[in-house]
């Protein structure tokens, strides 16, 4: 491309008198060859101010514009090698035709090229700094910015500068909007290539009403929708926090900009209102053909129902839009959410602190149990607090330190957490923290999933650390360094404290740990026989699907062979909020309350709860009421209940099971036999009773520790 | 007649039994302390459950540039609000 290259700019007009004379002055001044101004319907002086400035004047009927056809029109209308788009409100700053025809030397493949829209002074900080941010991250360092095939496809016929030979090439879509977006895309696909010159600059800023902001945001998403086929993610954390973080933003810019406190004040509102409905009207418009015609004449600025006539879905390119980080913000460094298992397994454990000689009997004890995130119903957790609840009323201090690493609950402080607690379990006075900012030490403390069991050997203070159980945890994960890591746990030194005697087994005698076994208990106010009719026809199945160990599909599988052997067989289903797809007809109780489910379990015949690994507490809840129960043989259930105990244990094969499910269906022998003998094995199961155990355990791990620290120090214990 | 040695084992024997003791009862001090800690942590987590569930740092908040103007707008309101109360009441009989 010479240096003199002739250039043409065209601007498409409508009611734009405000800016136009502005612009045209500004054009003068820069020298350009041609000037096509193509007005829609103007009402006011726009008219006038372009034939007085002498400069080229298409007339077109409204209905026949459109953002695409009418920028093609201007193109063949006008004869420069270079063709610039503007829109009526973007007047160019002074180099702004150098610095294009500069960009248009940078290689021979150049396309297009476009410059940044600078804010006006008065327009509104929340648009002053989303244009300053935006086009800051095109370049790093002020010069131009070549963009390829696989770069950001952005650009903007607000200020744009084509070749020639690349708009008769590729032309505009006839879109109703983000026409330019669709070439952006298409002309690097195409092999061309585009410029960001920052010294391409125009003043620019749209200067709308709140509602009329709003509007218009519907309707160019529905542009970027049709054009490129960006789908705005909707959701209302995520759209909180992004609202949050905009408003934040634009507090802080406006400060940079030292706006006055009244000011700040009075736009910090204004910032709210503008992004919440921006998100609410983006979303919208990026989904505008999933509403009603009526609703998207409404929400739109051009208040139609229009259709995309091309772009449809499936011949949307997918392209990625630019990041719209702030350039002022470097990317923070972090640490990784496995750095506490590195650290541990780098520096090994922090060490114990000096045994206290009787402190393993002292009467009260200082407990801290360090816990994974956990949601409502969480058998695991259940667990914990039960005994922690107990604990505390033996006089015990304990404390709960909540380790979530990944962040899933990052959300909820510890206030809440804690009202969690005592709300859906049972009322703790332990306080909680999140992480270990305010580790204080603790005689002994106790790591109650894989995961806590590496911050735990990272604190200091303590005496003992001791490791509650509940399950065989490397069988959760596929091959996988969760896996590995799992059973990495096993074997540095915690005093086990098992909930089955499987568990112990496997603790002891292939991980070489010490431990000892705890019962799980029964709430025996909530589950218990009650003043119900028993039915002969239904299944009670513990269906939680989002557990892989409880066997879902093989219970699935079972009932629906038992179903087709009885079809007057009643399943109910629990465990799981979402219905689950079956083969027989079943009713949903989905995640209910204790209280609801003890009822449930007095009103069946038979209950179905299978565990591939640790039995689940539900089995013993539905023995306390009367219950008898079908499980898996083979693993834990065995080493609780006994081989021919209070639970029927079945084969892992879906005709077994229905056969044992059919046996306690039709043997009432049988079914009276396991009932009574349910109810006698869970009579001394309470969590009173647990609790003993897993006290004894607790200064079991202490009398451990100062016997080693004893021989340690040369002393005889 | 006494014997030195015997003497001094058992006042070291004393003294050990001293100590222990002494050990014992700071130990069961710090329990105490550790449990009166950990009471005010979760009574004031308790008051500050609605806080902690809206995400404000009160700390965070007043620190800002312009919570500043905020009080002052409150102190002013606040004002207003008493001169008409002490007005409402003069003039009520």
């Amino acid at each position: 491309m010479s240096a003199a290259a002739r250039v043409s700019v065209v601007i498409p007009v409508k009611n734009g008198d405000r800016y136009l004379e502005e612009l045209l002055a500004a054009l003068a001044r820069e020298h350009v060859d041609e000037i096509l101004v193509i007005d829609s319907g103007s009402s006011d002086r726009s008219i006038q101010i372009a034939r007085s400035a002498g400069v080229e004047l298409l007339e077109v009927q409204p209905e026949q514009f459109g953002h695409g056809r009418t920028r093609n029109l201007g193109a063949e209308q006008t004869s420069g090698e270079l063709i610039c788009f503007l829109t009526q409100d973007a007047t160019p700053c002074p180099g702004w035709l150098a610095a294009y025809r500069e960009a248009f030397r940078l290689g021979d493949r150049v396309g297009g090229a476009y410059g940044p829209h600078l804010p006006r002074p008065d327009t509104s900080p929340m648009i002053a700094r989303e244009l300053t941010e935006f086009f800051a991250t095109f370049t790093a360092d002020g010069a131009p910015v070549i963009q390829r095939n696989g770069d950001p496809t952005f650009l903007s016929n607000v200020n744009a500068c084509y070749s020639r030979a690349c708009l008769e090439e590729i032309r505009f879509r006839d879109v109703r909007y983000s026409e330019d977006q669709a070439f952006g895309s298409d002309m690097l696909e195409a092999g061309w290539i585009k410029v960001y010159h920052p010294g391409a600059a125009v003043l620019h800023a749209h200067d709308y009403g709140t509602l009329e902001f709003m509007r218009r945001y519907f309707d160019e998403y529905r542009g970027l929708r049709s054009s490129i086929g960006h789908i705005e993610p909707v959701g209302l954390r995520s759209g909180v926090r992004d609202v949050r973080s905009l408003l934040a933003g634009d507090v802080r810019w406006m400060r940079d900009q030292d706006y006055s406190a009244g000011k700040r004040l009075r736009w910090g509102a204004r910032s709210l209102v503008h992004h919440s409905g921006r998100k609410v009207f983006s979303g919208l418009g990026s989904r505008a053909e999933a509403l009603p015609g009526i609703l998207r004449r409404c929400l739109s600025l051009e208040g139609d129902s229009y259709t995309p006539s091309d772009g449809t879905e499936k011949d949307i390119p997918t392209v990625s839009m630019p990041k719209r980080t702030p350039v002022a913000e470097p990317a923070k460094l972090d640490l990784h959410e496995y750095e506490t298992i590195a650290r541990v397994l780098r520096d090994g454990p922090v060490a114990l602190a000096d045994a206290v000689p009787g402190m393993a009997d002292r009467e009260r004890l200082h407990l801290a149990f360090v816990i994974p995130p956990f949601s409502e119903g969480s058998g695991g957790h259940n667990i914990i607090f039960q005994l922690m609840y107990r604990l505390e009323q033996r006089g015990h201090t304990c404390s709960i330190w909540v380790d979530d690493p990944f962040g899933h609950r990052r959300y909820e402080w510890p206030a809440v957490v804690r009202a969690s607690i005592r709300e859906h379990f049972v009322p703790v006075q332990a306080p909680v923290h999140k992480d270990f900012g305010d580790w204080h030490g603790a005689d002994v403390v106790v790591a109650t999933g894989w995961q806590t069991v590496y911050p735990a050997l990272t604190l200091d203070g303590v005496r003992a650390r001791a490791y509650l159980i509940n399950d065989h945890e490397p069988e959760f994960y596929p091959t996988s360094v969760e896996s590995r890591w799992a059973e990495e746990t096993y074997r540095l030194g915690l005093y086990g404290i098992c909930g089955s005697p499987w568990l112990r087994d496997l603790y002891v005698e292939h991980y070489g740990g010490t431990g000892e076994v705890f019962d799980y208990g029964v709430d025996h106010d909530i589950y218990k026989p009650r003043p119900i009719e028993r039915r002969d026809d239904t299944v009670v199945f513990y269906c939680r699907s989002t557990t892989p160990r409880r066997a879902v599909a093989l219970g699935v599988m079972a009932l629906h062979e038992l179903y087709r052997r009885r079809p007057d067989l009643r399943v109910v289903m629990f465990g799981e909020r979402h219905p689950l797809l079956a083969p027989f007809p079943y009713e949903q109780f989905g995640v209910a309350s204790p209280e609801e489910l003890s009822w449930l379990f007095c009103e069946g015949t038979v209950g179905l709860c299978l565990s591939m690994t640790n039995y689940s507490l539900i089995p013993q809840e539905m023995l306390a009421c009367g219950l008898p129960c079908v499980d898996l043989q083979g693993a834990s259930a065995e080493s609780v209940f006994g081989a021919d105990g209070p639970v029927e244990l079945s084969a892992f094969e879906t005709h077994a099971l229905a056969d044992h499910i059919e046996l306690l269906l039709d043997d009432r022998d049988l079914w009276q036999r396991r009932s009574q003998a349910g109810i006698e094995f869970v009579s001394e199961r309470s969590w009173d009773r647990a609790t003993d155990q897993v006290e004894r355990s607790l200064r079991n791990a202490l009398r451990q520790y100062d016997c080693e620290f004893q021989a340690s120090s040369g002393r005889v214990p | 007649m006494s014997t030195p040695g015997v003497s001094n084992d058992q006042e070291l024997q004393r003294e050990i039994e001293y100590l222990r003791a002494r050990v014992q009862a700071l130990e069961a001090e710090l329990v105490e302390v550790q449990a009166q800690a950990n009471a005010a942590v979760a009574h004031w987590q308790e008051r500050a459950y609605w806080l902690d569930r809206w995400h404000l740092d009160l700390n965070e908040l007043m620190r800002r540039p312009g919570a500043d103007y905020v009080r002052g707008a409150l102190r002013a309101v606040r004002s207003i609000v008493r001169v008409l109360k002490r007005a409402k009441s003069r003039l009520t009989p």
